[in-house]
């Protein structure tokens, strides 16, 4: 409880009157009222300079709240945006590669019914077990009708033959390696030769004539005189002549039609001399439409 | 309970070789994990484990491969019974050691595989060979046994190498 007597006399007087002037204010009739803006509204416009600062800063703290609180619903939206992209992009990728094998499969499936020779289509599975080989291991044997010495053919071309057949898979030994050896035949001049690998993965025809008038841009194809495929099947086109002093037959080098590092299916000719003479250009196919890694096509 | 544990080595190992170790081939060239995994068979288990396990893994590796004559077979349990003997003769297996061991081991391999593939067949240049095969994939072989060496030793329990110590 407040008690007055503990002020002393003067202040006390001034106290009344202040206590007294806020009550008379109280009672003052409103029409009176107006007379106090006379002072209220210079103060007022003192007051308004803090005032629009502490506006200012109370709005900066409303923008910063409601930006932390934003930015909280964003990480949270961004999170989940970042998870449908990141599923998207599996679909994308998933639906481009099954294009892929799409457009790979298809065309395997048209050269096999294009190629007049019993075939069997394989996947790869792998690779020679050793460093030393280029071979590849496909998923189909014995139990499918494959045995040794059966032509390998995938869309571009030879690839190579089966080395090793057993009852659920099969070694290819690539026309690439340096172990194999095909007979081979140069398209326009028809001068026979050995086709075999090359230590740098390359390959090379042996034994052409000395006065054959092969030259670079050749294509070289399948003889069909010995192996496992029939004439006429795409090798490689030679790239480089060597005509050695004091060798009787040339040699040239092939650049191999197909692709021996991508290499996913193959057919396999299981009986090469059954059935009627290979079509013009069984090997040709329409160009598969690209596909973007955005995945528009293009 | 040994032979069952090899019998799933050898069965794992070589569709692990063939298509798997693609994955992490550098330049073409991928680790020989039969010829690692006899040699440390060799390292922990004694000559006689490894010649078996070289036997069995080298014919297995054989079947997956386009050569024609039987190198593994020959070639894989000789390295174990080599790696087998040297393990005798140290006292503490060390990374460094089985480094030193399985790269030699390999370049031993690789040189032998050579030769007998010049042979057999069409010879390739030695220095070919020894570039592009032979020296690239000592070193891997090597660099994948000594991970292996520091696999086995953190995470199995106190794994005992057999060394010199063993045979006292």
């Amino acid at each position: 409880m407040i008690s007055l007597q503990s002020i002393a006399g003067g202040k006390r007087a001034v106290l009344l009157l202040l206590l007294f002037l806020v009550v008379a204010l109280l009672l003052l009739p409103e029409s009176r009222q107006e007379s106090l803006m006379v002072i209220g509204r210079p103060m007022a416009t003192v007051i308004a300079v803090p005032l629009r600062g502490m506006e200012a800063a109370n709005q900066t703290i409303d923008s910063l709240v409601n930006r932390y609180l934003a930015l909280q619903h964003m990480r949270e939206d961004n999170l989940a945006l970042r998870q449908h992209i990141a599923r998207l992009q599996q679909e994308n990728a998933r639906l481009r590669e099954t294009a892929q094998a799409t457009t790979r499969l298809r065309d395997l499936l048209e050269l096999q019914e294009r190629l007049p020779y019993p075939t069997v289509a394989a996947q790869v599975i792998g690779l020679d077990s050793t460093n030393w080989y280029r071979s590849i291991v496909i998923n189909k044997g014995r139990k499918n009708g494959l045995a040794a010495d059966m032509g390998v053919v995938t869309t571009a071309g030879a690839v190579g033959r089966i080395v090793k057949a057993y009852d659920r898979f099969a070694i290819v030994l690539l026309l690439n390696d340096l172990n194999n050896a095909i007979t081979g035949l140069v398209q326009r001049t028809r001068d026979e030769g050995i086709v075999e690998g090359t230590e740098k993965g390359l390959a090379r025809i042996k034994y052409l004539p000395l006065l054959s008038t092969v030259k670079v841009g050749d294509q070289v194809v399948t003889s069909g005189l010995a192996g496992g495929f029939p004439r006429g099947l795409p090798i490689g086109n030679i790239t480089k002549i060597e005509r050695r002093e004091a060798e009787l037959f040339l040699s040239a080098e092939i650049a191999l039609d197909a692709d021996f590092a991508k290499i996913e299916e193959v057919l396999v000719i299981t009986a090469p001399r059954e059935g009627a003479q290979l079509p013009a250009n069984p090997f040709t196919f329409q160009p598969a439409v690209p596909v973007t890694p955005a995945g528009e096509t293009r | 309970m040994k032979v069952l544990g090899y019998a799933w080595l050898i069965l794992l190992l070589v569709p692990l070789q063939v298509v798997l170790v693609d994955r992490i081939s550098l330049f073409g060239i991928r680790p020989d994990l039969p010829l690692v995994a006899v040699c440390l068979i060799g390292l922990y288990h004694g000559e006689i484990d490894a010649l078996l396990a070289g036997i069995a893994i080298g014919f297995a590796q054989d079947l997956f491969s386009g050569g024609v004559h039987w190198g593994n077979l020959c070639l894989k349990p000789m390295l174990g019974l080599i790696a087998g003997l040297a393990s005798r003769n140290v006292l503490n297996l060390t990374g460094g050691f089985a480094f030193g061991l399985i790269l030699s081991l390999s370049v031993l391999s690789g040189t032998v595989m050579y030769l007998l593939k010049a042979f057999m067949g069409p010879g390739e240049s030695f220095f070919l060979a020894a570039r592009g095969i032979i020296l690239p994939q000592a070193c891997y072989d090597a660099l994948v046994s000594l991970a292996l060496l520091k696999l086995l030793q953190r995470w199995w329990a106190s794994p005992t190498p057999q060394t010199a110590l063993s045979y006292e």
